[in-house]
């Protein structure tokens, strides 16, 4: 098939997400009662007005659960129904069930709380940190002796970064609906990345087994992060609805309730300290960065690490120290989002070399080149570094962009213009693929092969616009022989592939397509057999390709007059199993929590991005003009979906970095809690895109690919630093700022503020 | 309230029983179970449930605009149609469809449908096809996974290979009938509007709340009460109409209640009044919000920040009266607000239409805010100037919003820049006059120093668009 089925039905629109799933007559809706400030607590929930609203209200409260309300994994501190007290605004204080949605969310603006009282709130994570909450203990990488280093540097330089949340934005909002089953569990369609993760939290929710849970999923509209365990509560909400009413119950949020009570990508405070020679060679490098974890645990704990395993970028520096901690503060538990903590690690050591290099009055790409990555480097984590490309890439995308002729174009250009000013930075990016935390590297498969050809897989692999379904498509269409009109690619369910974990790490294709590899050539190995077999020849004379026997002898290869479908039937009738399971652990990895020190990661994906600007000095607003791209993609299984997912991730990245602000007041109210205040890339946003693929191949992966969901996100880091190298030229000597997204406002005031913003922070300034 | 319309969707005349506050969003999914019409904001900021609405324009002739389907009502339907995505796959892949797929511009889906109906809606207008429109076409479409490199693209090809569609509607849609853009069965009922139940219904007097285009109006009551039923605004078609007349007091632009911003700006009586006023149509919205949104009813909902207001005031817009005690007088605009969301409108007394004056020499409109396209302002601005034989200004009009609990209109201002000529000097006083004004907060948008650093810049700007000849940036810059 020329073109993704999946993405027929999309255009088409028959694509069914979780809200257009036909309902029955017996199913009920539901609204959820949301906490009304950051921190408070009450005596009990009167719900008489929302039952009094119309016939079958039901309101359901934290002494509904049957089981354990928790929902922490890592930590158990975050109540599913609130326990007499709330700790972000929009904790889930209540369900309302109601025959229909309005009905429900009508009824749930009259649920009351009884004795409610508010309690101090703290936003700010260094003000937690001050404090001592903070979640679980800080961890530190080492390598080497920064402190020492710093004495045969020339120049020592310290600077403070901000880089704010980060709102996912999927469009199809959180959700699911659930079935109640007649043994006492249920049956559950959650919009989810993690089938299994939601089954084992409905299963605690409800005290059931986890084999009277099953969960599918069939595809998400978009999640980057944000229904790994962020969608686990709307399930079980749901689940606990339907154990006790026995109907149906769907939970579907709409926008202003996703927006204000889920999970966002962390904000981050940082300092750091850097060390270089008069070149812009770096010697040293340390930096604490204060993780804005939110009001619960969530996944902080996971996305801490892969902070530091990012502290140092696509370079090598031989002496490091990179601290984090996890700040408990008043805001929604900060969750997952694509990077998943790389990025605030990334940008640090950016700001750090921006910072250092123009104190040394050098162009910061050429402190950035100068200390890239070599083969056999070993990181700051210990990990000796292989199949390095960082300066391959680097130096691909310098040519691409026309990087010196680029920067005296715009030097010229803004010699002679007041009104408008260029600027232009460049990013390089080393990015580690496998899961941190090392059991969660597995996955499995299931397929069938039915008596007519046609194919059936299953994965643990969700759906949700990357491209995973057709990945795993092609790569089993070619492990088997089938033709890949004849695969198809199910929805994912907890009882046909279990013990499964979230798509996520960039790594959904990387495992997932694996697994279905293994179960694929089992499959194969049977029917290679049958075809020996039956055309009198031997196992290694016959291969199957793309639907048709073929055997190769003396003559060549030749088509044997078998075809797929046939040999399928054959193999029924000899009562052969047609299908098999597949099973797939990331070989390798291995990390040492204690000593910080291992090889977390199967392999590391780079690639460079250099992006131009143009900002209007007289308003204060900037244009990103264009974006170079080279991207380690390593041997494409599909170029349409890897490069929809560089260019779709470099814009989340852009938008990051250059326009997204996730506002929150001192007392913990989300201000841009609508899309018409939160404001993400439009097409008019985006630069002119130019992206190549570097196309080394890559033997760690399947079918010799890397990863590419996470990686190109980062490359949005370059839009900030091209900005700010057009602010700096509207107001030359001004000191730069760190202080990630970057918008008209702070653009303006540092035009035309007495003080620039960094400088007013503590922790800025301090060469020596 | 309830009520019988007659209307076709898709292919199909339907005559049904409706609530007329009810959201088209929610009927086509709920009612006509057509689940392809998505709910992604609920308030027009991301295009997912945008559908095509066909009706009679002020001509009679039939239009058909893109149009965001969770800020329509269902009271509006009679006499109309509408086109949902499954109307246009009723026969398969489409050539956008089939250049969406070919370019990866589909990848969760979730926008798809509305980017379908957006590019289809777009070839289906009239309006020159190339692909800068093309692209115009999908402002009011978000799309969070692609990047928009792939819509670019399957945007760029489609608009090369319909440049050549005629203009006329009966040739167009038989020319995208044949050329499967349109379902051929479609396309031939695409040309009229079914017959309403009614005669357009007419404002009721007892109404509490008149409806314009319900951009506004949906977005603070995204579930409608049922007992809370706004009556329609839409008069007719000689609501939707904009006329210059002529009296003693000088001529003027009279802007009917039901005109919408997009025929605002695409009226050659308003060009001609205010020159250059075309150019800042795209900073107004996104194209679907803008098909619907009315100026009367950007002005009575008495945004501080409405761009459509800080315009009509700079262009000496008054708000004409009818019924009540004051019917037939006018109030000028900028007082017509009493205070934050207040207006000077007394029980029975409704907004007519709009006046403003004509003749302006030049106009400049200003708006700073987060993103370029689809954003509510920070801070905006708008000067009018009408100048004198001698190259001086004989009189300036100038207004600006987002400072205070009502748009402002900065006399001191207009005083500094009468009978002076346009200069770098003029530009500095009139922002540090512009600076001073109001009493801006800090929000979401922006904090209190930003908005007046914007007053006295976006001054500036407004002096170097109104006199572009002069080059006035490199000196105030300097």
């Amino acid at each position: 098939m020329r073109h993704n089925p999946d993405s027929i039905l999309n255009v088409l629109g028959k694509t069914t997400y979780i809200d257009d799933m036909p309902e029955n007559s017996e199913m009920l809706h539901s609204a959820i009662v949301p906490s009304p400030s950051a921190h408070g607590r009450f005596a009990s929930i009167d719900d008489a007005a929302a039952i009094a609203y119309a016939p079958g209200v039901r309101v359901l409260v934290a002494k509904d659960v049957p089981g354990q309300n928790q929902l922490g994994t890592a930590v158990p501190d975050e109540p599913m129904l609130a326990e007499g007290e709330w700790h972000y605004r929009g904790q889930v204080l209540a369900l309302v069930l109601a025959p229909s949605r309005s009905a429900a969310r009508r009824a749930a603006a009259l649920v009351k709380l009884v004795g409610r009282e508010d309690l101090p709130v703290v936003v700010d994570p260094r003000v937690a940190y001050e404090r001592g909450d903070v979640i679980l203990t800080p961890r530190t990488q080492r390598l080497g002796d920064p402190e020492a280093a710093y004495g045969e540097c020339d120049i020592v330089v310290t600077g403070r970064v901000e880089s704010g949340g980060q709102e996912h934005v999927y469009l199809e909002t959180q959700g699911a609906v659930a079935y109640p089953d007649d043994s006492g569990g249920v049956r559950v369609f959650s919009g989810t990345q993690s089938p299994a993760g939601v089954q084992a939290i409905v299963a605690r929710i409800l005290g059931v087994p986890m084999n009277l849970v099953e969960i599918e999923t069939r595809r998400l509209g978009g999640a980057f992060g944000g229904k790994e365990d962020q969608a686990s509560g709307w399930a079980a909400l749901a689940s606990l609805g339907a154990v006790m009413t026995g109907k149906p119950v769907k939970l579907y949020l709409n926008r202003r309730d996703d927006m204000a009570s889920t999970g966002k990508r962390h904000p981050y405070s940082s300092d750091f300290r850097i060390g270089m020679k008069k070149d812009g060679t770096i010697l040293a490098f340390e930096a604490d960065y204060y993780q804005n974890a939110g009001a619960a645990t969530d996944l902080s704990p996971a996305i801490l690490p892969r902070t530091l395993f990012h502290a140092a970028g696509a370079y090598h520096i031989p002496n490091v120290r990179a601290t984090g901690t996890m700040c408990r503060t008043n805001l929604v538990p900060f969750t997952a989002f694509r990077g998943f903590g790389g990025p605030q690690g990334l940008f640090v050591v950016e700001c750090a070399i921006e910072k250092a290099a123009r104190a040394l009055g050098l162009d910061p790409a050429e402190v950035q080149r100068k200390n890239l990555l070599s083969e056999g480097d070993v990181s700051h984590y210990g990990m000796r570094m292989d199949d390095v490309r960082a300066k391959d890439t680097f130096a691909l995308c310098m040519e691409k962009s026309r990087w010196t002729e680029l920067r005296a174009d715009i030097a010229v250009f803004n010699a002679s213009n007041k009104a408008r000013k260029k600027g232009a930075a460049a990013f390089p990016l080393c990015f580690g693929i496998s899961f941190t935390k090392i059991m969660l590297n597995q996955g499995g498969a299931l397929v069938h092969v039915f008596n007519d050809g046609s194919v059936s897989i299953s994965t643990g692999a969700i759906e949700m616009g990357q491209g995973v379904g057709r990945k795993i498509a092609l790569v089993s269409a070619k492990a088997l022989g089938a033709p890949i009109d004849d695969v198809r690619v199910e929805s994912t369910r907890t009882t046909t592939v279990a013990n499964t974990v979230a798509t996520a790490a960039s790594s959904g294709a990387d495992i997932n397509a694996m697994a279905a590899r293994v179960a694929c050539l089992e499959i194969r190995k049977r029917l290679v057999s049958l075809a020996a077999e039956r055309l009198g020849v031997a196992y290694d004379a016959i291969d199957i390709v793309d639907g048709r026997v073929v055997t190769s002898g003396a003559g060549g290869a030749r088509d044997a007059g078998l075809g797929f479908a046939e040999l399928a039937g054959m193999a029924y009738e000899r009562r052969i199993d047609l299908s098999a399971h597949g099973f797939f652990a990331t070989p390798g990895l291995h990390y040492d929590m204690k000593a910080e020190h291992g090889t977390p990661f199967l392999y590391h994906v780079y690639g460079c991005a250099v992006v131009t600007a143009t900002l209007d000095v007289l308003r204060g607003s900037y244009r990103f003009d264009e974006a170079f791209i080279v991207h380690d993609i390593a041997e494409s299984i599909d170029p349409l979906v890897d490069l929809g997912q560089i260019e779709g991730a470099f814009a989340q990245g852009l938008g990051w970095a250059a326009l997204e602000e996730l506002k929150f007041d001192d007392s913990g109210r989300l201000l841009s809690d609508t899309l018409s205040t939160y404001k993400l890339p439009d097409a008019h946003f985006m630069p002119r895109l130019d992206v190549e693929f570097f196309t080394r191949p890559n033997p760690k992966a399947v079918a010799n690919s890397k990863a590419v969901g996470e990686p190109p996100l980062m490359y949005g880091i370059a839009g900030y630093f091209a900005v700010l190298d057009a602010l700096r030229a509207a107001r030359p000597g001004a000191p730069s700022f760190y202080d990630l997204p970057m918008t008209p406002e702070k653009a303006m005031l540092f035009m035309t503020e007495p003080i620039g913003p960094a400088e007013a922070s503590p922790g800025a300034g301090g060469s020596r | 309230m309830t009520r019988n319309i007659r209307f076709r969707l898709n292919g199909a005349i339907r005559e049904e029983s409706i609530r007329e506050e009810a959201l088209a969003l929610d009927w086509i999914r709920n009612e006509a179970g057509l689940k392809g019409t998505k709910e992604g904001c609920r308030e027009g900021d991301c295009g997912a449930c945008l559908v095509l609405l066909g009706g009679r324009g002020p001509d009679g002739s039939m239009e058909w605009r893109s149009v965001t389907s969770c800020t329509l009502a269902m009271g509006e339907l009679d006499g109309r149609h509408l086109v949902t995505i499954e109307g246009l796959a009723a026969a398969g892949l489409t050539p956008v469809m089939e250049a969406m797929l070919d370019e990866g511009a589909s990848q969760c889906g979730f926008c798809s449908p509305g980017f379908v109906l957006a590019l289809t809606g777009y070839l289906v207008s009239g309006a020159r096809i190339d692909p800068i429109g093309a692209m115009i076409a999908v402002e009011g479409n978000l799309c969070r996974c692609t990047g928009y490199g792939s819509i670019r693209r399957a945007a760029t090809r489609l608009a090369s290979e319909f440049a050549d569609l005629p203009t006329d509607l009966g040739p167009r849609l038989a020319s995208l009938a044949e050329r499967r853009v349109l379902p051929a069965g479609l396309a031939a009922s695409m040309a009229e509007p079914p017959a309403p139940v009614a005669d357009a219904p007419g404002t009721r007097e007892s109404a509490a709340t008149v409806l314009g285009g319900g951009t506004d109006y949906f977005v603070r009551n995204p579930d409608p009460e049922p007992g809370l039923v706004p009556s329609f605004s839409d008069l007719g078609p000689e609501a939707r109409t904009i006329t210059r007349t002529v009296s003693q007091t000088g001529s003027a632009v009279v802007i009917g209640p039901a005109v919408t911003v997009s025929d605002f700006f695409a009226s050659p009586v308003t060009r001609s009044a205010a020159p250059g006023i075309e150019r800042y149509e795209l900073a107004v919205a996104s194209p679907p919000i803008r098909n619907r949104a009315t100026i009367v009813g950007n002005i009575v909902n008495a945004s501080p920040i409405a761009d459509m207001t800080a315009m009509l005031i700079a262009l000496g817009g008054r708000v004409m009266i009818a019924g009540g005690g004051r019917g037939g007088t006018e109030v000028r605009l900028e007082d017509f607000y009493l205070g934050y969301k207040q207006i000077d409108l007394l029980a029975g007394e409704r907004v007519a239409g709009i006046a403003f004056d004509a003749g302006w020499s030049r106009f400049a409109f200003e708006k700073a805010s987060k993103r370029e396209r689809l954003d509510i302002a920070t801070v905006n601005c708008a000067v009018a100037v009408r100048m004198a034989p001698d190259g001086s200004i004989a009189e300036a009009r100038y207004s600006a919003g987002g400072v205070a609990a009502v748009p402002l209109r900065l006399r001191d201002a207009e005083m500094a820049m009468a009978g002076r000529s346009p200069s770098a000097i003029l530009a500095r006083e009139v922002g540090a006059i512009a600076a001073a004004a109001g009493s801006p907060m800090s929000d979401v948008r922006g904090s209190t120093v930003y908005r007046k650093r914007l007053l006295e810049r976006l001054a500036w700007a407004a002096f170097t668009r109104l006199w572009p000849e002069l080059r006035l940036e490199e000196e105030l810059l300097a």
